[in-house]
């Protein structure tokens, strides 16, 4: 599609509708597109305002869920600034925040993770938006409160609670192309002392087929269920329960073409995930958390021929974590609050590519003092420990200090570490692939499989000494700063934010012994340095509380220092499209790290007519150029390579309308103009059009 | 002063006729030769897709005579498939592998081509049974097999073959593609593999070291 397109229409409907909107009398129940008195709870395990928080957070509401008429986690992340999702090598999709991939991303339910990653990758579109009452997103590292994973930031998705005594819910319907079909059912009531919800989420569709001259669909047909159910208890004032259980399966067609034989089956994902969490004030002081998390993640992939019932592959992949953990906050006084916690971790993970069942297990504990030395000045300094069986324990301190200059400016700026534990696959995998003959060889058996196969007499060389794989896998870590600034006075919001990560001992593979067919053995290694750094801008104007523009921009630079050394010696090389010989390349022709966009942009208009309980928006994303391989065999994305996907805008748009209070009717369609890329996104399906009723009671 | 001059004068003329005669009397050195071999068959038989033992003869080829050549003797590297042989050392155990009865050896130097300016430097390897002077297999040797999803060899930029000959003389050789015609973006399910083209500089001198 072309972007002038895209701006034309933006600029027509911004026309449009300011010249409707002078039209309008003002109302005063008409409803802020956000709240002032924003609180979240993931950037310090305690309530906080959001304007006075130290660290970039992203807070997404329920109402703009609601009036974008979005039904997975990824499609809303997607429209915030500085978050795309994308497809990485594997052709998984996960979320990247500030150029980070989503394996250095922790994404949570009420503050106890999800488990459950495809080579790193945690699809949210797995998780239903019918239940969320906000989605807060802090970017940069937050190990110190969270431990492993939480590199690139955390993203906690957080349920809604019951209301009062009335029985409140809603049930909606909706429609859309591709023969998709989405329902939600969501009932709620707080008794006295009970309170109870329960929801419930079915997703159907036929998928989609970019290339129909290939044999087997895009994206196959597939279906999928969430349950939760929740309850709440009041023992007394100062003893509460809470408890969760959630459960969430797909079935989705699989298939396979072979030299034109087909192989079909199933393709399976069932998850588990029970959370219990007492909340006791213990007095004015102390106020204690008691918690105990439980999840089991399933999936599992069968192939077979229709016709002679052989079976192609299958694989299975079962992994559980068990988590207990206490928490508890003395307050001082008003806002001066230290926080600390302890728990225990029990992971396992049960796989077709494993030898046998692998276990981890830590301990940690943190710390947090949250205060105001001076009226303007708000630190928060925190530290954790994690002790882990399987590598070397790590300490993540951060540090990050908010600044009121006046009333409307604030400065805020933070530092902190995070880390990423080696996960099961690095350390345990054994998979030998049988059509070209390489073997990928987890780092804690690698010594024992590769003495295996050298007695076997596989092997012609072994390229390492082996004894420098005992020393053991370290694990990912970076250190990341954010320095911003934010301004809010009258309809206007600005807010600027700098960042750097510096990543260091990324694992990645490398080959450690060549077999005798040519083909070699790889394990994993600590090697890689890299960094993304850039700024992030978001600005929001407000006319009336009617009609709300919001724009968004990201710079990003995400490269390997190894590599910019060796491009500074001269030792990268590429080949003249023309000549074909081979030419050094300096940095100049370094464009960065695959996957990642030097700008990403959004555009948003938010139009309310209460009177009419009629609302609008049109929200515009935009991604520029990016790398998918290295096409040309130097190991890096350069100006030479032609593996680039071109920049691209995608265009949303939904209209509701509310009949009587209690009947919603909406219009909408995703990716207005139809962009496709059929060769680079098969991702991105084209038009989606749709229409939901939702009755409310 | 007049005596002077004339005297450095016939000095001069003296030195001058000495030099060339001394130069007459050696033969006069062979101009080094820089050219572009295109679409060198390398044929084979079994390997991937199919599970059969690779096997077929080698396609062999001579410096001297800047050509494919079905000599038993004067031929210096030889193709199969992405495999590359010498003709110095031993037999590496594959089959249909053509005997080595020369002195020629392999250093796989990194650097643009015109880099390479002089073998001196470089050590060299030869086959042997414990594989080839030119290590085989994707990212090892002198090229890298990517399968997604263009399913394409590619010769790994700044990888410079340094070669001795099978009677002792040098040449570097840079492989610019492993397709016929040597398309620009290879498709490897269209485009017809196992053609090699390259550039090579070679120096018929003997004892002469130099690549430029």
């Amino acid at each position: 599609m072309d972007l002038n397109k895209v701006f034309i229409l933006v600029f027509i409907g911004v026309l449009g509708t300011s010249i409707f909107g002078q039209e309008m009398t003002m109302e005063n129940d008409s409803i802020p597109i956000e709240d002032l008195d924003e609180v979240i709870v993931t950037a310090t395990r305690t309530l906080r305002q959001l304007s006075s928080l130290p660290l970039p957070v992203t807070l997404i509401s329920k109402t703009q869920l609601q009036k974008t008429g979005v039904i997975r986690l990824d499609e809303i992340l997607n429209e915030q600034t500085g978050i795309i999702t994308v497809a990485d090598e594997s052709g998984f999709e996960g979320v990247q925040i500030q150029g980070i991939a989503s394996d250095y991303v922790l994404i949570l339910i009420n503050g106890v993770p999800l488990v459950g990653r495809s080579a790193g990758n945690l699809d949210l579109s797995r998780l239903t938006i019918g239940n969320i009452k906000q989605i807060e997103i802090v970017k940069g590292p937050s190990s110190s409160l969270y431990g492993s994973e939480a590199l690139g930031g955390v993203i906690n998705i957080i349920t809604e609670t019951p209301k009062d005594g009335d029985l409140h819910g809603d049930i909606s319907y909706r429609f859309a192309s591709f023969n998709t079909h989405d329902a939600n059912i969501n009932l709620s009531q707080k008794l006295d002392k009970l309170g109870y919800s329960f929801f419930a989420n079915t997703l159907h569709s036929d998928g989609y087929d970019l290339q129909p001259e290939t044999q087997g669909q895009t994206v196959s047909p597939f279906n999928n269920y969430t349950f939760n159910g929740q309850v709440f208890y009041d023992f007394s004032n100062r003893l509460k329960l809470f408890a969760s259980g959630r459960h969430y399966q797909q079935q989705q067609q699989a298939d396979l073409f072979v030299n034109d034989e087909m192989f079909e089956g199933d393709s399976d994902i069932d998850e588990t995930n029970a959370h219990l969490r007492f909340n006791h004030k213990a007095n004015d002081k102390w106020a204690l958390e008691y918690e105990f998390y439980y999840t089991n993640y399933k999936a599992s992939e069968i192939l077979q021929s229709p016709i002679t019932d052989d079976v192609f592959s299958q694989s299975n992949f079962d992994q559980n974590l068990v988590r207990p953990e206490i928490r508890a906050t003395y307050t001082f006084k008003p806002k001066h609050a230290l926080t600390t916690g302890a728990g225990y971790n029990h992971e396992n993970l049960d796989s077709t590519f494993f030898d046998e069942k692998v276990v981890f297990d830590s301990q940690y504990v943190f710390a947090q003092y949250d205060f105001f030395p001076w009226e303007k000045l708000n630190l928060i300094l925190g530290a954790r420990f994690d002790n882990h069986s399987e590598y070397q324990s790590q300490f993540s301190p951060k540090a990050s200090a908010n600044f009121q200059l006046s009333e409307a400016i604030s400065v805020k700026g933070s530092i902190g570490y995070g880390f990423k534990a080696p996960d099961f696959r690095q350390l345990y995998f054994d998979f030998t692939n049988s059509a070209v003959g390489y073997t990928v060889l987890g780092y804690n058996v690698a010594i024992e499989k590769v003495q295996e196969l050298e007695t076997q007499g596989q092997l012609t060389d072994i390229l390492f000494d082996l004894s420098e794989l005992e020393e053991p896998l370290e694990a990912e870590s970076s250190i990341g700063y954010n320095l911003g600034a934010g301004y809010a006075m009258g309809n206007v919001k600005l807010n600027l934010n700098f960042f750097r990560n510096d990543f260091k001992n990324l694992i990645d593979t490398r080959a450690i012994a060549r077999r005798t067919n040519g083909q070699n053995v790889f394990s994993y290694a600590n090697f890689d340095r890299i960094y993304t750094t850039g700024f992030e801008m978001d600005a929001s104007y407000s006319f009336n509380k009617q009609l709300t523009f919001t724009a968004g921009y990201q710079l990003l630079y995400a490269k390997d220092k190894e590599k910019k050394v060796a491009l500074e010696r001269g030792e990268v090389f590429a080949r003249d499209p023309q000549t074909l010989q081979t030419i050094a390349l300096d940095n100049s022709d370094y464009f960065g790290l695959v996957n990642r966009s030097r700008h990403t942009a959004n555009f948003k208009v938010f139009y309310d007519v209460p009177q009419w309980d009629f609302n609008i928006n049109i929200r515009i994303n935009y991604r520029s150029k990016y790398g998918l391989f290295d096409g040309n065999g130097n190991g890096i994305l350069d100006d030479f390579d032609t593996t680039f996907v071109d920049g691209y805008a995608l265009a949303n748009l939904a209209l509701n309308k509310t009949f009587s209070k209690k009947y919603t009717l909406q219009l909408g369609a995703n990716n207005l103009f139809d962009y496709k890329d059929e060769e680079n996104i098969p991702g991105l399906a084209g038009i989606l059009l749709f229409t939901k009723i939702n009755f409310k009671f | 002063m007049k005596i002077m001059i004339k005297f450095f004068t016939i000095l001069f003329v003296a030195f001058v006729f000495v030099s060339c005669s001394d130069d007459d009397n050696g033969p006069e050195p062979l101009a080094v030769e820089s050219k572009t071999a295109t679409n060198i068959p390398a044929p084979q038989t079994g390997g991937q897709p199919t599970s059969d033992p690779i096997g077929g003869p080698f396609t062999k080829f001579s410096f001297s005579t800047g050509a494919v050549t079905t000599s038993e003797t004067e031929w210096d590297i030889a193709f199969r498939g992405t495999t590359i042989a010498v003709n110095g050392g031993a037999a590496t155990g594959t089959n249909d592998e053509p005997e080595r009865n020369g002195e020629a050896g392999a250093f796989v130097a990194t650097g643009t081509f015109a880099s390479i300016t002089d073998a001196a430097s470089y050590t060299f390897a030869q086959d042997s049974d414990s594989g080839f002077a030119i290590l085989t297999g994707s990212d090892n040797g002198w090229y890298n097999y990517t399968p997604f999803p263009v399913n394409v060899i590619s010769p790994i930029p700044g990888r410079v073959l340094v070669l001795r000959t099978h009677d002792g003389k040098y040449a570097k050789l840079e492989i610019l593609s492993y397709y016929r015609d040597a398309p620009a973006e290879p498709d490897g399910m269209a485009d017809e593999a196992r053609f090699y083209t390259f550039n090579y500089v070679y120096n018929p001198n003997e004892g002469q070291t130099t690549l430029e």
